[in-house]
Formats: structure tokens, sequence, C-alpha cells
């Protein structure tokens, strides 16, 4: 491995989890679609700021160009306060429009600017190394390198500082207000800490590719697990991990690094959606499936409690009287002797004592909604897993 | 298709420096400027009308998750077949996009993520799988590199005969079935669950009109590429909205939005050198957007701010007239003159106000005294009457 | 069924709804006779708009049937009209208070068929009823809660059912809605239809309705009100003692 080779992984990778932390609080706070409004809307803030400049390394470029961000999400809530079109909407509108503006910005200045649209989309990993630090005649890095490893140590020094007031904010923002903190305060924080991240990732990977970076490696770990601080050590870590076999891939198919770090992401969410533990697509599939066979079941048995009466719990009248089009009557009712919930005695069939029992409590638990109850149960039984 | 290139680019030449009646005659003249010019038009109307239905469907990202999700399939369309027909293109395109919508519906009902980390999950890898592929595509050798990236932002000047014929086709199926269906839809949009106790089958409708939706998405997407295609759904529909309560009105509105967008923005985009359409197009739609939100007479912020103004002026003359009310109500006389000086500890009260209730005959005003006129007295009367009523609700 | 030549307008059989497969609702039998003003009440989350929306198969339930008259309601749809709770509509929609009243027409109209004269002529008149003739031209949100409840009213009595199923018609509403509200049911139950609303307000039920069911995922009790509304049931369905202060 050449050392520009190990520059553009650490770029990558920093990268990566310099945009996992914000994106995890964006996620969680059902506010991910900001991430791809502030993406292209930091363009035409990066434009007008080089015409200002006049150098595309300005650290004042990032402050606009951040600043045009937090206006964007600004305008946004503006729009969505007014009432004039749906929520999304206002979303939808704003970002296309920013974006366009800097599009046709770059596309008529193309001569003056050294930006053109493909960096715009796909950012220039693997042109960073060759802008170099330097002081005097010393080499100090890429310049890159230098720039996202400030905005990542101030993110993090940022998230450990207000760590609890995040986590707060997040989950319960009424209790976050009467504890004093301002959720204004953290939510114009976290725009803020989004735009810079946003501004400092958008050079290396590109304006639709920060939204991946952002919200994909915190959305693959909210489902492996709940816990804040895992989720975000996940999120890093998927983050990295896609930077890094990104980059081998897009060494191997000789295309876009960004590019293939995304679809590194995108895999790996296919994978955890489809296997986590519990709350995968097959985790999920099979305990619909488990429920679905649960309920029918407590139905029947609620039904021989309710009905003390022959007719009713004849064998041949559950599949007219209770309609079980979508179950097969035949396999709760084997379901229901093989746990002795029921005898049979010529095709009349009547409840346990235990069978008895158990369904009282059952719903008992869900009328009162009473969580003890429930601890009772599962013992018995495996209804209201989850 | 090369030579066909370079007479595009010398229409772009020739556009370079001509005056707006001199393009509208070559609209009618040039026979390449017509057809994109139609073909604009077309797709503006179809976005408009259909975009009105996603609005209001609350889908408004849904379209820019598609629009985004069907890169990749125009890649792999261009893979495996090795052509640039953009039909095959368009096909690839519409299995992506769908694909990306159906995983987004399975996200968030089979997981706890919520719809918009799902939308933007799959909008942005998507997209960045279909960025590696052309990126990839574009460095095989023997591939011919031009013509994909077109779907980015769009090149309306690509635009063929027969993908305008094609577009007016698919508008003239959807109008015809927007007509049909008019009123169920109508009715789905603002009532599902009314519309199914009607017996009315609402998956059909809503499949129905979902498809034309993203027909309209993948239509467009030679036009104004994906990354911005959304926004010519969207802007026509949520600018329509604001100038009336008709949903016949909105739609048709919108429709005339996304063609004068459409038609503007290839116009301008055409005439100058190095710019896509997709940018230029979305701005145009954004201005009307804009304007709408400003002036539109009854849902317009100017005229909420003026109503605003003239509420909180009304409100001052009113808190006036109701202290002086109090006042009169307890003589016999209504007309009795009082001394201007009792309303000096009330602050409501300036020289101004007195000049205007004066102006509309509530009293008069003589020297240092004031005496409520019957008419006056009426109206403070009403208002107060009407107050009760208002808190009592 | 006290007596039994009353016929039933609405028979509920074993029926059980899950969302989800998290079950709402368990096992309901109800038989609603004909005439009735009948609320249904009981907890949050006792399934109230569950049960109706399942009656009216905005829902499928997972066990269990419906017969509306002796028939499923598949066949029987134009004998049903429905107001849906507050929340399930737009109201930004761009629609006015006439044509959210001609809506009610849709139904008996069928497929592709538009609303003509005289279905333009029964909406005003229903808006008539309800006193809401004025704002007929209103967009639907700038009318007042009591004003909308008032138009939604409208739309189902175009709809001419023999059943009335409304969602919390009170929700929301001032008081002079409520009473011109209830006065218009009333009327409906002297002409013979059945009228069944999911209702909060425990204090009115004695004087607005003459027949009640308690609901909390399972029944808890259906009947006349003169005869179930106590202090017994109530406690079986709100849980821990509950009292009412019920004015007789």
């Amino acid at each position: 491995m050449s050392s520009a080779q190990i520059e553009i992984q650490l770029i990558a990778s920093l990268v990566a989890i310099a945009c996992a932390i914000p994106g995890t609080f964006l996620v969680l706070r059902k506010m991910a679609l900001i991430s791809d409004a502030i993406s292209h809307s930091i363009l035409p803030g990066l434009v007008l700021g080089f015409f200002i400049t006049q150098d595309l390394s300005s650290p004042w470029l990032i402050v606009m160009a951040a600043l045009s961000g937090v206006v964007t999400v600004i305008l946004v809530e503006y729009i969505q306060k007014t009432n004039l079109v749906k929520e999304d909407t206002a979303i939808g509108l704003v970002f296309p429009t920013m974006f366009s503006i800097g599009v046709i910005l770059i596309a008529k200045n193309a001569n003056d600017v050294h930006l053109d649209i493909d960096v715009v989309l796909l950012g220039e990993l693997a042109f960073t190394p060759f802008d170099r630090m330097m002081v005097g005649d010393v080499d100090l890095g890429p310049k890159s390198l230098w720039v996202i490893g400030i905005i990542l140590s101030s993110t993090i020094g940022l998230l450990i500082a207000f760590f609890k007031e995040l986590k707060i904010s997040t989950f319960d923002k009424g209790l976050a207000t009467t504890l004093g903190f301002s959720p204004a305060i953290i939510h114009y924080g976290l725009m803020s800490v989004a735009s810079v991240t946003t501004v400092g990732a958008f050079d290396a990977v590109g304006a639709i590719l920060v939204v991946a970076l952002m919200i994909a490696p915190a959305a693959t770990a909210y489902l492996l697990t709940t816990d804040l601080k895992k989720m975000l050590g996940l999120a890093m870590i998927f983050g990295v991990f896609s930077a890094i076999v990104g980059y081998w891939l897009a060494h191997y198919l000789d295309a876009s690094i960004s590019g293939s770090m995304t679809t590194i992401l995108g895999l790996l969410f296919l994978l955890v959606y489809l296997i986590a533990p519990g709350k995968g697509l097959i985790a999920v599939l099979y305990r619909n499936k488990q429920q679905r066979i649960e309920v029918s079941l407590l139905t029947f048995l609620l039904h021989l409690n309710n009905h003390s009466e022959i007719e009713e719990r004849h064998i041949n009248h559950l599949n007219e009287h209770i309609n079980w089009r979508k179950v097969r009557a035949k396999f709760v009712v084997d379901l229901a002797l093989k746990n002795n919930m029921v005898t049979i005695d010529e095709d009349i069939i009547s409840l346990t004592e235990k069978g008895r029992i158990f369904t009282e409590k059952a719903i008992n638990y869900i009328i009162s909604n009473d969580p003890t109850e429930i601890e009772a149960i599962k013992e018995d039984f495996f209804l209201f897993r989850g | 298709m090369c030579g066909y290139f370079r007479e595009i680019t010398s229409i772009n030449l020739k556009f370079k420096h001509i005056d707006i009646l001199k393009y509208i005659e070559l609209v009618f003249t040039d026979y390449t400027l017509r057809t994109i010019t139609l073909g604009t038009a077309i797709l503006g109307a179809i976005c408009g009308m259909l975009g009105s239905f996603a609005v209001l469907k609350k889908q408004s990202l849904l379209g820019d998750a598609i629009s985004h999700a069907a890169l990749p399939g125009i890649a792999i369309a261009f893979l495996i077949t090795g052509t640039k027909d953009s039909n095959v293109l368009l096909i690839g395109a519409l299995v992506s996009g769908l694909i990306g919508a159906f995983w987004i519906r399975g996200i968030t009902r089979n997981t706890h993520l919520k719809s918009d980390t799902a939308l933007g999950l799959i909008l942005s890898t998507f997209f960045g799988f279909g960025m590696l592929l052309l990126t990839y595509i574009q460095k095989l050798p023997d591939a011919n590199q031009s013509g994909l990236d077109k779907f980015l932002f769009g090149q309306a000047a690509t635009l063929l005969v027969s993908d305008v014929w094609f577009m007016a086709i698919i508008t003239f199926v959807c109008i015809i079935v927007l007509l049909l269906f008019w009123k169920e839809f109508k009715l789905l949009l603002f009532d599902p669950d009314f519309t199914k106790t009607l017996g009315f089958n609402t998956k059909f409708l809503d499949i129905l009109i979902t498809s034309f939706i993203v027909l309209a998405i993948v239509m467009g997407l030679q036009t104004v590429g994906v990354v911005l295609m959304s926004a010519l759904l969207l802007a026509p529909a949520a600018a329509a909205r604001q100038w009336t309560n008709s949903l016949r009105v909105m739609v048709m509105l919108a429709a005339m939005f996304g063609s004068l967008s459409g038609v503007l923005g290839t116009a301008i985009s055409s005439s100058q050198a190095n710019l896509s359409t997709g940018p230029v197009i979305v701005l145009i739609a954004g201005v009307f957007v804009l304007i709408s939100f400003i002036f539109s007479p009854s849902r317009g912020l100017l005229f909420k701010q003026l109503r605003l103004i003239q509420n909180r002026k009304d409100l001052e003359l009113h808190k006036t007239l109701t202290f002086m009310y109090d006042i009169a109500k307890n003589h016999h006389n209504k007309s009795h003159p009082h001394t201007i000086k009792i309303l000096n500890n009330f602050q409501g009260f300036t020289k101004k106000t007195l000049q205007q209730l004066e102006h509309k005959n509530y009293i008069t005003v003589e020297g240092q005294q004031w005496a409520m006129t019957e008419k006056g007295y009426e109206f403070a009367e009403n208002m107060y009457n009407q107050q009760m009523v208002e808190t009592h609700e | 069924m006290k007596n039994p030549n009353q016929k039933l307008a609405v028979a509920v059989d074993d029926l059980t709804v899950a969302y989800n497969y998290k079950p709402v609702l368990w096992d309901i039998d109800l038989a609603i006779p004909e005439g009735v003003l009948m609320a249904i009440v009981g907890p949050n989350g006792a399934g109230k708009s569950t049960l109706i929306k399942a009656i009216l198969g905005i829902l499928d339930p997972i066990a269990g049937s419906v017969q509306i008259y002796g028939k499923p309601y598949d066949k029987q749809r134009k004998l049903v009209a429905y107001v849906p709770q507050k929340g399930s509509v737009d109201w930004d929609f761009p629609t006015t208070a006439v044509d959210v009243v001609t809506m009610g027409t849709y139904g008996s109209l069928g497929w592709i068929k538009r609303p003509g004269r005289k279905e333009k002529k029964a909406a005003l008149e229903a808006l008539e009823k309800v006193g809401m003739l004025a704002f007929k031209d209103r967009q639907i949100s700038q009318l007042s809660g009591g004003q909308q409840q008032r138009v939604f009213l409208a739309r189902a009595l175009v709809q001419d059912a023999s059943i009335y199923f409304m969602d919390e018609p009170f929700q929301g509403v001032d008081a002079t809605t409520e009473i011109a509200i209830i006065n218009i049911l009333k009327e409906l139950r002297k002409k013979g239809k059945t009228v069944i609303v999911v209702h909060h307000d425990l204090q009115t039920v004695p004087e607005y309705f003459d027949w009640v069911t308690f609901l909390n995922v399972k029944k808890i009790a259906t009947g006349p009100v003169k005869d179930i509304f106590n202090d017994d049931n109530l406690t079986k369905t709100y849980g821990i003692n509950y009292k009412v202060s019920v004015q007789k």
C-alpha cells in the first residue's frame, strides 16, 4: 500500500466517523431528510463563498457553506410553519431549488470556479493526497485530513460535553425543557454540527453521498441496538468498514470511491435488514407468523370461554361461525390440544382448567395493560414478545 | 446519433445572441427546437397534474427517492444491452425505481425505522450505487461515455421525436384515467376510510395513481435528471395549491405552471452553453412557488401580513371603543359628553384612534370632550356580545 | 333481543381484530336492534373506533363476521352511513363544504358516474338541515370545529342510510353544535333509523342515548341505558372503582 492509499483510507474513515455522529441523532430525531436538505443546499453557499474569498481552501468557505446549511434548515422550518404546504413538501421544495442555484452558478462560471458537477456529486477523495498542508517546507500531510480531523475532534468534543443534553432532548423533549435545557439550542447546535460536517465531507464524497454516510450507518446500527452509546459506536464501525472496503472495491473496479463506499453501506444495511436478530425482516416475518397463530389460538380459547352453549363449541361450528378464513382451524385446535388447553368429547370442545385460567390471565393483561402480569404469562406462553 | 448532436450544438451557437421574438419564431420553424419545446411542455403538464396528487397524498419525498433510485437501473440496463436507446434505459430506471419504492415500504412496515430514514437511506445508497456503475462504465475501454450522464441533470436537447410521442401518449392515457376516476381519486385522497366504506376498491385506485406518478418521474429523467426530478413534480403543485380551493382548478393550474417551467427552462438552457436543463427548469418552477407563496390573495404571506396589521389596528380601535362603551353605558343618555382626559389612563388610546373613531361616526369630538353616537353605541354593544359568544365557544 | 319482533340492524359475531397481530378487539358479540340511538363507551385504546371500522370493512378482522340486516356488509353498503373521526381526513385538502357533502352521494353513484344536479340539490338540502348553507363555499379548514362536524354530519345525511355510524362526533365541538347534532340524531331515531356513536363523555350518556355498549378489548355489556348504565359496568369497563354521578 502506498502512502497515498493509506491517506485516502484514513480520510475516508474520518469522514465516515464524523458523519456517523450527527447522523445517529438525526435518525433518532426523525430528521434524517434534513441531512439531505443540508447537503444539497450548501452548494450555493460554497460557490458564493468562493466568489467572495476567491480561495477554495479558505476556512471562510466552510463557514459560509455551513451557514447556508443552517439557513436552509430555518427556511424549511419557516415554510412548514406557514402551513402553505405539507411538511415534507417544504423540504422537497427548498433543497432542489438551492441545489439548482448552485449547479447553475458553477456552470455559468465554469472557467473561474475550480469545481465541476462531477465533484459536486462524487467529491474527489482520490485527489485529496495531492493537496498538501505545507508550513514553510515541512509537509504536514493532506489538507483534507486536517480539515476533517479538526471537524471530527470538535464534534467529538461537543458530543462528550453535551451528551446528556443531547440524549434527553432526543428522547424526551418535554423533560428536557423542564430540566432547563433548551431543545431549541440543542436543535440548532446539532444542525450547525451537521452543516459543518457536511461541508467538510462534501469535498471528499460529494453532496448526495454525504447523506448516505449520515443515515445508512445510523439506520443499520438502529436495527441492532436501541442503546444510544452502542448505536453511536456501531454506526462509526459501519462507517469505517464501508470506507475501507469501499476503497478497495473502487480500486478493483477502477470506479468512484464514494460511490463504492455508499454501495457497501447499502449492502451492509441490506444484510442487517434481512438477518438482524429480533428486528430484521426474517425475524419479523417469523414473529408475525407466530403471533398470528398465538392470536388465533387465544381467540379460539376466548370463544370457548365466552360460550357455554354446546352448539357454539361444536368442532364443525368453528369453520362457519368464527369464520376462520386466514387460519386453518385444525392447526389451532391441535395446538390447543397439545398444550392441554382443551379437551374434545364427541366433537364438542371444552376448555380445561389450565385453558380457562390461562385465558382469563391473558384477557386481564390485555385489558389492564399491566406489565407485571405479562411476566407471569410469558412463562407459560409465547405471546406478547417484543 | 452523432450528426444529431452536432445539429444541437450548432443551434446552441446560433442562440447565443438572439432575441425572444426570434426564439419564438424558431420554436415554430426549427424542427429540433419544436420537438424539445413540445416535449418539455408535455412533461411539465403531466408532472404538474400528477404532482398535485403526490403532494396531496403526502408522498412528496417518495418521488425524490424513486428518481434517485432509478439511476442504477439506467446503468445496469446499459451494461446488459449496451444500447443508449432511451426507452430501454428508462425501463431499467422504472424497475430500479420501483425496487427502491417497495424497499422503502418494506423498511417502514417491517422495522421501527421511520419513513424519513427509509427515504434518505434508499435514495442515497441507490444513487451511490448508480454513481459507482456510471464511473465504472466510463472507464470501460469500449464504451462511449457520453450520453449516460445526461440522466444526472437532464438534457432536453437529446429528446427525440419518438420520445415526445411516447410522452404525449402516456399523458393522453393519464388524462383519460384521471377524468374517468376523478371522483374516486378525489375521495381517496381526502378521506380514504370513507372511500372504503362506500365500496370503492382503494387498493386499485392507489396502485393506479402511484403507477402514473412513477411513470411521470421516469419519463422526466432524460429531461430533468434524477437529482432534481422530484422538484418538477412538487413545485408546480405547491404553487397551484396557493391560488385555489378547488382540486380541479389546482390540477389545471399545476399543469400550466409545469408546462411553463418546462418551456421557459428549455429556452434558457438551450440558449446558453454548458447548462443542463434540469436545474433551470427547477429554478423557474421555484420562482412560481415563491411568487405564489407571497402573492396569493387568500393564502399568500404578503396579504396575510397585511391582514394581520389591519386586524391589530382594528383591535386597538375596538379596545378604545369598548372602554368608551363601558363609561357611556353607565349614563342614561348614551351621548352624554365626557372629557378626553378620562381616556388618558387607558393605554390603547391615541389621538389618531380618536380621529378614526370620529371618522367612522362612532363618536363625536368637540373641543376637549367626546360623546358616543347612537351608531357607535350599537356597534360596541354588538362587539361586546360577540366576544361573549366567542369566549363561550 | 328482549323483543323478538324487533329486527336486528347490526349483528356482530365473535369478531376479533388485530393490528399487526396485536389483538385490539377480542371475540365481540353484539346485537344492535333497529331504531336505537346507541353509544359505544370505553377507555382510550379500548377498541371503540376499531369496532366501527371492522363493522364497516375498513379493517379486516382475523375472525368473526358482521351482518347488516341479515346480510354481509358488502351487499348492504347503501344502508350504511359513516362519519369518520376528525383526524382521519386531510383538512387542508382543496375542497369546499358543499363539495364534501356531495361526496356522500358517491356511494350510490358507483364507479365513474359523476354527481349531477340531483346530487347537488341533495347536498344543499343537507347543508341547510345542519344550518351550514351560508358556509357552503368555504374551504373546510376555514370552518370552526363545530362547523366541520356539521358538514360531515350533512355528508352522512346525504347518504340517506338506515344505519349511521359516527366516530366521536362531539370531539372539539362547541355546546351549540353538540345540541344541534344530538337533535338531528334523535330525529333520525324517530324515523326508525339506527344510530351508533363512539362517545367519550359519560355524563351525557343517559341524556342523549337509549342504548349503550361498554367496551374494553372485549365486550363488557350491551343493552338499554336505563338497565345497564350503572357503576358496576362502569367499573368493569374503566377499572378501579369508577363512579359517575349519573343524573337521572
